[in-house]
């Protein structure tokens, strides 16, 4: 197929002289599978080339180059050999410098993007410089800052009102990473989706901060976990084998990563086995098990509760897979410890108690021996809770739904929300903020508005 | 038969009114809407049977199937979707006829071969399953663990099993789910130093050590090799020594210390 493809492309070229001068980036560029020695950069062109990364610690010496062998349209690049917590300058493209000369005659900028971005401020006719930070080393605090994007992919104003709020309420800080909890592009999860409900919609962010998710039920109409094949695995690149922290699962469909002293896991609750004795679940203990992280943060699309535009009450809904999530995995989860858990596919915020062992249906619920905090409400309107250093089984979590990131429920028929776990419930759109500061975890609400809705810290001690 | 009759035209007829989930209520009114003005397209019902089956709502998907199937018995996809939905609802000889037809169609889908796969093992009839598999894993640029797993599963002999998995993991990598079936089954084969060799591949990736450690240990004594377990033991203690003071001193450490402590020191 490759071979084929070198033939058409040499082909082409050697009929059409001129286009290798006249390529141009149609996605990208984006960041995945961050360690704290190396990133993955990806990106698309119009037409084939070769897969250059130029990059360097300042953006006028771009003095180190990592290259994808071949010559590709989607092109992924591994960067190795990085250091830790260091911001490095980065261009894409054949040879962007002196492709740029080339195209300057012919008006054209070599490899460079049609959008142009607010990071990408070089001289015209150079290919666009952006940046990354490397995450810093697993283990030791640093204050780190996720942004949380459930149910995203409408591609409609509500999308955008929802980033251009988190983008004035982050400001300058910069995000550390972003987590997407499926559903990332309506209605099918196609390549053409992907492109106008993320890659359109966060060219800027995609270009400095890396992206990970999970698979939601519209993804998963253009994707299979079993074949790891389709629309989404192409788009993404996930460590399989650990090499970003965490236990080596083998597949994309669900995979671990360390950021700080945070330990993050992906869970496939659409397409994979989510039996007591499958794979995923066999990996999630033993990685469960195996980090020594201070923070365990869960994310996967169905959530355990909800009674927003889906009810976990109810067996057909989603064909089980609440039921699922909720009986088989949220029992090893608070096993192991896990502090946050983010969920999406209802489309509305819901956030628990920091509550233990509820694995029934909410009229099984019972506060008096589930709820471990109801939490303590500061002068600010900020709710706390405690949990001990120590890793401690069942000492609690909080489930979070947040699944408005592209759209709310109804406002004429407005779902439920009255499922008796969740200390708050709101039909709004919005995302969600997590930040960490050493032992203290906070999350925050910011709907559409740019209005905190809801703002909770777990401290350890 | 007469009942499944009935319950499928009944699933027809309310399909389009039907309460359904949210996410695809508005799929089902576009398809409803456009069946209402073109009444024998098949190839709507059969988009609209698979938006029942991804929900698993099985009647209402196989009473637009075999709508699609009377209009159109050669549409394309058609005999896949039914063998999905016959194996997915316990009927693999139903489900047999239809996926072979679907693999004839296409033999180079995977998809078609592993659900043929699964079928065929179903049936009882392994050694057509495990060509499927094969068939369909030469296709297929990552299996999953899960589908490696789905195919060591049908070998009866544990031998055949390691091999496969052998194979898994030369292709996958050292993934843990697959390492971890492989030391079942070595433990299974009496093949103690295999074990330890497959556990200590383990230890050395982990950063918390002192669990496979105490698994090693525990090994070693089944085995009657008592004072490789005491070293062991003493090793998972030198791991927990090396943990963060708050990690280390979690009730679950402790307890494991403990217990750590008694089998370090307990004589042959």
């Amino acid at each position: 197929m490759l071979t084929l493809r070198r033939l058409a492309f040499t082909l082409t070229a050697l009929a059409l002289p001129g286009l290798d001068a006249a390529t141009a980036i149609t996605r990208g560029p984006y960041l995945q599978s961050a360690t704290p020695t190396s990133m993955v950069v990806r990106w698309r062109t119009d037409n084939t080339e070769a897969s250059v990364v130029r990059y360097g610690l300042t953006r006028t010496e771009l003095t180190s180059t990592a290259r994808a062998e071949g010559i590709n349209s989607e092109h992924i690049v591994h960067l190795s050999k990085l250091t830790p917590n260091t911001r490095y300058f980065y261009t894409t493209g054949a040879e962007p410098a002196a492709k740029a000369g080339a195209a300057a005659g012919t008006g054209k900028a070599a490899s460079a993007p049609k959008a142009a971005s607010a990071e990408a401020e070089d001289a015209p006719g150079k290919a666009p410089i952006s940046s990354f930070v490397t995450p810093p080393l697993p283990g030791p605090a640093q204050p780190t800052r996720v942004w949380v994007l459930g149910d995203p992919g409408t591609k409609n104003e509500t999308q955008r009102a929802v980033r251009d709020a988190y983008q004035k309420f982050t400001g300058t800080r910069g995000t550390d990473l972003a987590l997407l909890l499926g559903d990332n592009a309506y209605p099918d999860g196609t390549d053409t989706d992907y492109q106008k409900a993320i890659f359109d919609i966060y060219p800027e962010t995609l270009r400095s901060v890396p992206f990970w998710s999970c698979l939601g039920n519209h993804d998963g109409k253009s994707a299979n976990s079993i074949t790891q094949s389709g629309v989404y695995y192409n788009i993404f690149t996930f460590p399989t084998l650990g090499q970003a922290g965490g236990v080596a699962s083998g597949t994309e469909a669900y995979y671990s990563f360390d950021h700080a002293n945070i330990h993050f896991i992906s869970l496939d609750s659409h397409d994979s086995d989510r039996g007591l004795t499958g794979a995923m679940m066999t990996w999630l203990k033993a990685d469960l098990a195996a980090t020594t992280r201070d923070w365990i943060v869960a994310f996967f699309h169905h959530p355990t509760y909800t009674k927003g535009t889906h009810d976990s009450d109810k067996d057909s809904d989603s064909a089980g897979r609440m039921n699922e999530m909720r009986q088989n995995v949220l029992p090893v989860l608070e096993a192991g410890g896990v502090d946050l858990i983010l969920t999406g596919h209802s489309h509305v915020y819901e956030r628990s108690f920091l509550l233990d062992a509820h694995y029934g249906k909410s009229p099984t619920f019972d506060a008096a021996t589930m709820v471990k905090q109801k939490g303590e409400v500061r002068a600010d309107g900020t709710v706390t809770y405690r949990k001990p250093r120590a890793r401690t089984p069942h000492t609690g979590d909080i489930n979070v739904v947040t699944g408005s990131a592209g759209h709310a429920g109804s406002t004429t028929k407005p779902p439920k929300l009255d499922h008796p776990a969740f200390y708050i419930a709101l039909n709004e759109a919005g995302s969600s903020v997590v930040d960490v500061d050493g032992l203290s975890l906070t999350l925050t609400f910011l709907n559409d508005k740019g209005v905190t809705r809801d703002r909770f810290t777990i401290t350890k001690e | 038969m007469l009942a499944r009759a009935t319950v499928l035209v009944l699933a027809l007829l309310i399909a389009p009114v039907a309460p359904a989930h949210p996410e695809i209520e508005d799929a089902l009114a576009r398809l409803s809407a456009q069946l209402a003005t073109q009444p024998d397209a098949a190839a709507l019902y059969l988009e609209r049977g698979e938006l029942y089956a991804r929900h698993a709502d099985w009647p209402a998907a196989e009473a637009n199937y075999l709508r699609a199937a009377e209009l159109s018995p050669r549409l394309p996809r058609l005999d896949l979707v039914r063998g999905a939905l016959a194996l997915a609802t316990g009927r693999p000889a139903e489900a047999f006829p239809l996926l072979d037809r679907a693999v004839a169609a296409a033999p180079a889908d995977p998809e078609a071969l592993l659900l043929r796969a699964r079928t065929l093992a179903r049936l009882a009839r392994r050694p057509a399953a495990l060509a499927d598999y094969g068939a369909a894993f030469r296709l297929l640029a990552a299996p999953s663990p899960d589908l490696w797993l789905e195919r060591v599963a049908l070998f009866d002999a544990p031998a055949d099993s390691l091999r496969s998995l052998e194979e898994a993991i030369a292709q996958v990598g050292p993934v843990l789910s697959l390492h971890l079936r492989a030391l079942e089954l070595e433990i299974t084969l009496g093949r103690t130093d295999a074990a330890l060799a497959r556990l200590d591949l383990l230890i050395a990736g982990s950063e918390r050590r002192e669990l496979w450690l105490k698994r090693r240990g525990d090994l070693l004594l089944a085995a009657r090799r008592p004072a490789e377990a005491r070293a062991t033991y003493t090793a998972a203690l030198a791991a927990i020594a090396t943990l963060p003071s708050w990690l280390a001193g979690s009730p679950e450490i402790a307890a494991l210390s403990r217990d750590l402590n008694r089998l370090a020191t307990t004589p042959p």
